[in-house]
């Protein structure tokens, strides 16, 4: 009996070590890749209860909504950059690349990159927010009932 | 009509599982064979009557009967037949409808295919398969009913297809994903029919393989299909993005393989198991809280169904039932069953832990992934989402152990195996698999990049290690033609650990040297990318049945000679509001030419993505290669033989 | 000690339920947001039915309003059309704020304001109308200064014009009687500091 305890012992004790380290190595690969969610104003005033404002380099994702006539793109290259807001300061977004297919003025948008500096973001991605439909699920259903057009005013199929 | 046909086959189906889920079960408990034997037809007639409600909202769909809401919701006179038919399992409901007549199949050929097990057991797992029915059934006609009708204002015409799906992937991308995540509720049903009963003997375990065999090779070609459609589709290149959707389908797959690597071990000598029962457990557990992540809305994600709290609340407590109780079940009767089996730590046993452990392993990281978000805002510190790199870097590391241990596995032999003997032909092996990644790194630029040559060398080590074993194999059995008598399921596990080598490979080597560009293109400019120029030589207006849009027509030169002329697309669907990149794909088992055509700036010019990325043909087509070896594992002969008699000796140690 | 281990995976199962539970009941989108207890921005937009009238801050004013932001487009405020007819019945008084879609070429869209009176009449006498009035937000420049993401979303608006209350989904028998609390206490506060 008594070796085959030892070598219990041996496995189990093994397995712990692995396990503990394993799972610190882990959590600490999660906390490295966390990216914060921020809006504009988050991003200037803070976010939370103490107003813990994003450091310069640090990965985050930003979305707000693109403004009007803000953006202003590189006439040779695909150089972009946009302004975003939510509901008071204006952050500015710059990104290289395609932007998504339904990135419009007046959307909204998030984007994920880095911070450059205290108002401004160099984006490795931009993707476009596509429902601004909120459809709660009661609504879904309430809506199979009304939602329709009675037969007598309809439009032609294929009409945009 | 037809409709209504529809649902009153799915009531009678619900009526019918009920019957399933109690009768054979109280006929295994009072000993009475009558009630398990009702079990078979009531299965069958169970999923002929699903069949039933699914061609009735298929043929909804065929004539575009509009007054059905989710015809309506998700389909469109202009859309094509096909993509009409493939609309029925679009979207929540549908879907739904799918999942019951795939489960109610599984549940049907489990009922057939089971004649040779002792008629008790029968009779636990079909009431068990019953009692899932049940709870599925419930679900469609409770909360997610296809067949509702929008009378008496119906719309003249439906607001068509998320165009995303209008795809010949998404054609056979869910019915085969489905295949895999309802085929490991008879894995389930065998492990908790084998909880009630106290008996886990090896007959047990090889009954239980082929059926988890199975839905395996399901999942692996649904997952691997979900990856090819969103490389075609999303138009950015990628093949996976950690989406909470793709990770709640990787999530079962990855214990669903650990589950048939410890269910050989159950098999062959009778140990693991607790540990086998686990994972049986887990697999069906993992499937049905990805069902609820996708379904319920707690997670946002690009594929996710309409959120919806109490559809949520219903899978959840269907959860609650189902994993807790069986859980409980679990801790009430496991610790009674002891393994008598003996083994060293080096031994192929001890291996084939290590492999169960590395995947649950990235079981974990996945799993933590893709909740830790929600456990986050959920403790009130604020929305976050995990970068891609976690997941990467993790994956990465975790892949030497255990491609080194999978090369290694199949030499060893089972209870005890010295190591001198094994030096020689694995250093040997090794060295190969050394000269061989460096051999085909040195045909690219740099010998050291780390990760493609970590890749080729994992990759090449357990190609070689197979192909070395099947070379002893024929040594010990006399030659070449010796390997005839080997059996299927090892032949199976070869395809299998070649599949994965190929795998590693195109990963690594795509991740290494996949080089992207976003250009500004005129017309008659030209971009240089690995060698491959790429010009643009049109753009024009597109009109299709239901879309218009741009297409642009590329030729691709190498060395001065034209490789290939390339069509991208970007569509506008104006019933959706959406729109749709459709990349352009050369395709060569040793690269693949991409060109994704962006938006029209100023100039005329337009944005295009180009892509050279070589060897991601090697990840789908790994995929294919492992989903052949469970083929192959399940012809083998030893699943079909009649069940030996139980042997008393067997019997479970209580 | 062995038989306790066998309890782990429903210990830990049974954890992971309450976090799933309670992320049943938290909205993902829901990032909080700004502007409560400020001023409504200043706007001068047409109102739908007159569209020579222009209607400004100043009208919303003197009385706790609902601001319900809305359109045709979205199926969820048509649903919700017919509960908000019956708080206008109960005495709430409730502004409409029409969110103009983006006008996109691709899709071959236009906007006339014409038409889409004679759509919004259509619609409210079939569904019922809640809005005493309807600004017509064509550009979004309202919207969008309200930090509105989608539609529809409500604004618990007090008497001197300050928003109390930013409500994102719809306005259903189940979320109500929160809002209600608020709108009564304003009602009956009158004119108090938050």
């Amino acid at each position: 009996m008594n070796p085959r305890r030892k070598q219990r012992l041996l496995a189990v004790s093994g397995i712990l070590v692995l396990l503990s380290g394993g799972v610190g190595a882990m959590l600490y690969a999660l906390n490295e890749n966390v990216d914060l969610f921020y809006t504009p104003s988050q991003l200037i005033d803070g976010l939370g209860e103490e107003k813990k404002k994003p450091v310069v380099g640090q990965r985050l994702r930003i979305g707000g909504m693109v403004v009007k006539g803000s953006v202003r793109r590189d006439e040779h290259s695909l150089k972009v950059s946009f302004d975003l807001v939510d509901t008071g300061p204006i952050v500015t977004v710059h990104y290289d690349g395609i932007l998504p297919d339904l990135f419009r003025e007046g959307q909204g948008i998030v984007a994920q990159g880095t911070l450059l500096d205290a108002t401004n973001i160099q984006a490795t991605e931009v993707l476009a927010k596509h429902d601004e439909n909120y459809m709660p699920p009661e609504v879904a259903e309430a809506v199979k009932g009304i939602k329709h057009v009675a037969p007598k005013q309809t439009y032609p199929a294929g009409t945009p | 009509m037809i409709a209504e046909v529809g649902h009153l086959a799915l009531c009678f189906a619900l009526a019918l599982s009920l019957i399933l889920a109690l009768f054979p079960l109280y006929g295994s408990y009072k000993g009475a064979a009558g009630p398990v034997l009702l079990a078979r037809p009531a299965a069958v007639l169970l999923f002929l009557l699903t069949a039933v409600s699914f061609a009735a909202l298929c043929y909804a769909f065929w004539i575009n009967d509009f007054t059905v809401a989710y015809v309506a919701n998700n389909s469109n006179s202009m859309l094509p037949w096909y993509y009409r038919l493939t609309a029925v399992w679009g979207s929540h409901e549908g879907s739904m409808l799918l999942w019951v007549l795939m489960l109610s199949g599984w549940t049907a050929a489990v009922a057939l295919l089971s004649n040779s097990l002792p008629l008790i057991l029968q009779g636990r797992i079909l009431g068990v398969l019953g009692f899932v029915n049940v709870g599925f059934y419930a679900f469609v006609l409770l909360m997610s009913n296809p067949y509702e009708r929008t009378l008496p204002f119906f719309p003249v015409d439906g607001r068509d297809l998320n165009p995303l799906l209008q795809d010949f992937g998404m054609i056979i991308h869910p019915p085969l994903l489905y295949m895999g995540y309802v085929g490991f509720a008879v894995s389930f049903a065998f492990a908790i029919a084998a909880l009630l009963g106290g008996r886990f003997d090896a007959n047990w375990a090889r009954w239980a393989r082929p059926w988890t065999l199975a839905a395996w090779l399901f999942l692996t070609l649904g997952i691997m299909l979900g990856s090819w459609w969103a490389y075609n589709e999303l138009g950015w290149g990628g093949w996976w993005f950690w989406d909470p959707v793709e990770n709640a389908s990787l999530m079962p797959w990855l214990v669903g393989t650990a589950l048939i690597h410890s269910l050989a071990v159950t098999e062959k000598r009778g140990t693991f198991k607790s540990w086998t029962v686990l994972l049986a457990i887990a697999a069906f557990s993992l499937s049905l809280l990805g069902a609820f992540l996708v379904r319920s809305g707690v997670l946002v994600s690009v594929h996710a169904f309409a959120t919806d709290p109490s559809r949520g609340l219903f899978l959840l407590a269907f959860l609650l039932v189902v994993v807790g109780g069986s859980l409980l079940l679990y801790g009430l009767r496991m610790h009674a069953v002891r393994s008598q089996a003996r083994y060293q730590l080096f031994s192929r046993e001890v291996l084939l832990w290590g492999n169960n452990v590395f995947l649950l392993t990235a079981t974990l990281v996945v799993f933590l992934g893709t909740l830790y978000p929600l456990f986050h805002k959920e403790l009130g510190l604020g929305s976050i989402s995990i970068g891609e790199p976690f997941f990467n870097s993790i994956f990465q590391y975790l892949a030497i152990p255990f491609a080194l241990l999978l090369g290694l596995a199949p030499w060893v032999r089972w209870k005890q195996q010295q190591w001198q003997p094994l030096l020689k032909p694995l250093g040997l092996w090794l060295v190969g698999a050394l000269v061989l990644a460096v051999g085909v790194l040195s045909m690219y630029q740099s010998p050291a990049a780390n990760l493609a040559l970590l890749g080729l060398l994992l990759g090449a080590w357990v190609t070689m290690a197979t192909i070395g074993e099947i070379q002893q194999k024929a040594a010990q059995l006399g030659g070449v033609p010796g390997l005839f008598k080997l059996q299927a399921s090892h032949w199976g596990m070869v395809l299998g650990h070649l599949g994965f080598a190929m795998l590693v490979v195109g990963i690594a080597m795509t991740k290494t040297f996949s080089v992207e560009k976003d250009v500004r293109m005129k017309i008659g400019d030209s971009v240089e990318l690995n060698g491959y120029t790429f010009m643009l030589s049109e753009v024009y207006a597109l009109n299709g049945p239901n879309y218009g849009g741009q297409a642009a027509e590329l030729e691709v030169f190498q060395h001065g000679e034209k490789v290939t002329h390339l069509h991208a697309e970007k569509r506008f669907y104006p019933v959706t509001r959406a729109v749709m990149t459709e990349a352009a794909v050369h395709a060569r088992l040793s690269r693949d030419l991409y060109v994704a055509l962006g938006e029209e700036l100023s100039g005329p010019s337009w944005a295009l993505r180009v892509y050279v990325k070589p060897y991601v043909r090697w990840i789908w087509l790994g995929a294919i290669l492992m989903a052949l070896g469970g083929l192959v594992s399940l012809s083998d002969k030893r699943y079909r033989r009649k069940a030996v008699k139980a042997d008393t000796g067997a019997q479970a140690h209580a | 000690m062995r038989k306790a281990m066998f309890y782990v995976p429903l210990a830990a199962f049974l954890a992971l339920s309450l976090f799933l539970l309670s992320g049943l009941f938290s909205d993902p989108r829901d990032h909080g947001s700004a502007l409560i207890e400020k001023s409504l921005p200043a706007f001068s937009l047409p109102d739908l039915q007159q569209p020579t009238r222009l209607v400004t801050a100043a009208d919303l004013k003197g009385e706790v309003t609902l601001l319900n932001v809305w359109g045709l487009w979205c199926p969820t405020c048509n649903a919700e059309l017919g509960f908000l007819t019956e708080l206008r019945q109960q005495g709430v008084r409730i502004v409409g704020l029409y969110y103009v879609q983006p006008v996109d070429a691709s899709f071959g869209d236009t906007f006339d304001i014409n038409k889409l009176r004679l759509d919004v009449q259509d619609k409210l006498a079939e569904q019922g109308d809640p809005y005493l009035l309807n600004i017509v937000d064509e550009k979004r420049s309202l919207i969008f200064d309200l930090g509105v993401t989608g539609a529809p979303e409500t604004f618990l608006i007090d008497r001197n014009g300050v928003i109390r209350h930013h409500h994102v989904g719809d306005i259903n028998p189940q979320n109500w009687p929160k809002i209600q609390q608020l709108y009564q206490q304003l009602q009956q506060g009158g004119s108090d500091a938050p």
